[in-house]
């Protein structure tokens, strides 16, 4: 697996047994599609879609049931250690651990990864630095304001400059003036660091300033559309958030979001 | 327990923790009471012997060894660190095995429903070895129960958390030193308070299985001399060596849990 790398996802389908009814919930009905090496993808869709249960599997905490997903040829959940240090995601609220300061938060991907101890140190401040937290790379998390913790998690998970990057309502709770300076930071990172980036959003403005290409997802999760932004016309971003909109609402492809 | 009421405690805390002056009162009261029964003894019929004078009891105490202190401190503390491994160690296993924790969960509630006095006679009964009977009754009777505190808070982790570690591929030894065992840290802090009063007060008991030395020893001696002062003398300074050891920890607890908020 290089530095970047493709994302081949094949009649892919995840069923859940609900533990209390025994019912099965399909919470993927069948996904195609590839991501290339590099490309920023924002995924969209309705609640309960299956967005987040798809970001599992290509975590690789959860095991598909049906069909495969791979990453420059491995599968997450079957080769789930060949993936360390080459996979790092964003997750919605921080989960940064309480106990360490910034700093060690930010190591803690390159500790798991082996990384010699001095070079996690100068990489892990290099990082705080770059967003902007050069002055508390010594605080707790509980010292940090919502938005500032959000930037130490995009500082762990750039810090391993992984292959593929996760993100899943990365910017959701912030409030919408520091979500779209991160999601700018964000994009231009990803971009330097060459990563595969996967984004999973429920704001299709977040969506269109992100993805170099959005899937929207139906219910249960199948590709209703892929729109490659970059070829859509700027001007007319309007009309692309309306097209996914309606595209959402009807669980049907729009006429004007050609697959 | 409630692990997030630890902190504001431990740094209120002096030697006897967070200490109100009407405790200080009731303390007081009490010892007055006591040194006016021991002084209207032979009016009132009491036995002499029976409630000495805090003089009488001051004699005592400057006859307490040291030595049957230290001993017995050590005992309690070889016995924690021995049941703290173990009840840890058997903690991890069970968190890994579901399977293991479900076999083994009625045999620990059954372990932790058995009396302390029979256990000591089992020592008896089957050991020889006065120390290692001992230090048998103290670890069958706190290693399960660091085993318990460990394992229930190890589940209460955050699915959260553990996925966002799993993400980045720990080993096994990893996901326990840099997510369990700091995440578990204020409960099993307070684990080892309630198990070393809880040690403190079973020693005593379990020396008097054989042993020739120890505080549980000496308690003895005095009872068979019909000596209160003694026993007063040698209970004071158990309960002061808890306090100590109690403070220690609060000590240790503010440091390991500086990153907590106010
Ligand atoms: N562990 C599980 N057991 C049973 N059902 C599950 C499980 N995880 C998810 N599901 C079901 O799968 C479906 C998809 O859930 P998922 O969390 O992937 O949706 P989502 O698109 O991320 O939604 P949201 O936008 O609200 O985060 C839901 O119907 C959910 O109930
Ligand atoms: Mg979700």
């Amino acid at each position: 697996m290089n530095r970047a790398a493709p994302v081949e996802v094949a009649g892919l389908g995840k069923r859940y047994r609900q533990t209390t009814s025994g019912q099965e919930v399909v919470a993927i009905d069948r996904l195609d599609f590839r991501i290339e090496s590099g490309e920023i993808v924002a995924i969209v869709g309705q609640t309960g879609c299956g967005k987040s249960t798809f970001l599992d599997i290509l975590i690789g905490l959860e095991a598909p049931s049906s069909g495969s997903l791979s990453v420059g040829g491995f599968t997450p959940y079957g080769d789930f250690d060949r993936f360390r240090g080459r996979i790092a995601t964003v997750f919605q609220q921080d989960r940064l651990l309480p106990w360490r300061s910034s700093l060690d938060n930010v190591r803690l991907p390159l500790e798991l990864a082996g990384m010699p101890e001095k070079e996690q140190r100068e990489r892990s401040l290099g990082w705080l630095e770059r967003l902007g937290l050069g002055k508390f790379t010594g605080a707790y998390p509980h010292e940090l304001s919502g938005g500032m913790r959000q930037r130490v998690a995009i500082a762990r998970a750039f810090a391993l400059e992984p292959a593929i990057l996760l993100a899943d309502e990365a910017f959701g709770h912030l409030d919408e003036v520091t979500a779209a300076e991160l999601r700018e930071t964000f994009v231009k990172l990803a971009r330097e660091c060459g990563s595969t980036s996967v984004l999973i959003t429920h704001q299709l403005e977040e969506a269109i300033a992100v993805g170099d290409r959005i899937l929207v997802f139906g219910k249960p999760a199948t590709v209703l559309a892929d729109v490659s932004v970059a070829q859509w016309p700027r001007e007319d971003y309007a009309g692309l958030r309306e097209a996914i909109q309606a595209t959402l609402q009807a669980n049907a492809p729009d006429p004007r979001l050609k697959r | 327990m409630k692990p997030s009421s630890i902190l504001p405690e431990a740094k209120a805390a002096g030697l006897f923790g967070r200490f109100p002056r009407e405790g200080l009162v009731s303390l007081l009261v009490l010892a007055a009471v006591w040194e006016t029964l021991a002084q209207l003894s032979p009016t009132l019929g009491i036995p002499p012997f029976a409630v000495p004078s805090f003089v009488r009891i001051g004699r005592s105490l400057l006859t307490v060894t040291p030595i049957d202190v230290a001993i017995t401190l050590l005992r309690v503390l070889g016995a924690l660190l021995v049941s703290f491994v173990l009840g840890m160690t058997l903690a991890m296993v069970m968190y890994l095995s579901e399977t293991l924790e479900r076999h083994a969960r009625p045999v620990i509630r059954l372990l932790m429903a058995v009396p302390i006095i029979s256990w000591i006679l089992f020592a008896i009964l089957w050991f020889r070895g006065v120390e290692f009977r001992v230090a048998f009754v103290l670890v069958i009777v706190c290693a399960p129960v660091f085993l318990v505190d460990a394992l229930d808070s190890m589940r209460d982790v955050s699915r959260d958390w553990r996925d966002m570690l799993r993400s980045f591929r720990p080993t096994r030894v990893q996901f326990f030193t840099k997510l369990m065992l700091p995440a578990t840290l204020p409960s099993i802090l307070t684990s080892w308070k309630i198990v070393m009063s809880l040690a403190i007060r079973v020693v005593t008991i379990a020396e008097l299985v054989g042993a020739v030395t120890g505080i549980g020893h000496q308690l003895n001696v005095a009872q068979q001399l019909f000596s209160v002062a003694d026993v007063f003398a040698w209970t004071l300074v158990l309960v002061a060596s808890l306090f100590l050891l109690e403070y220690v920890l609060t000590l240790a607890e503010a440091r390991l849990l500086k990153w907590r908020p106010a």
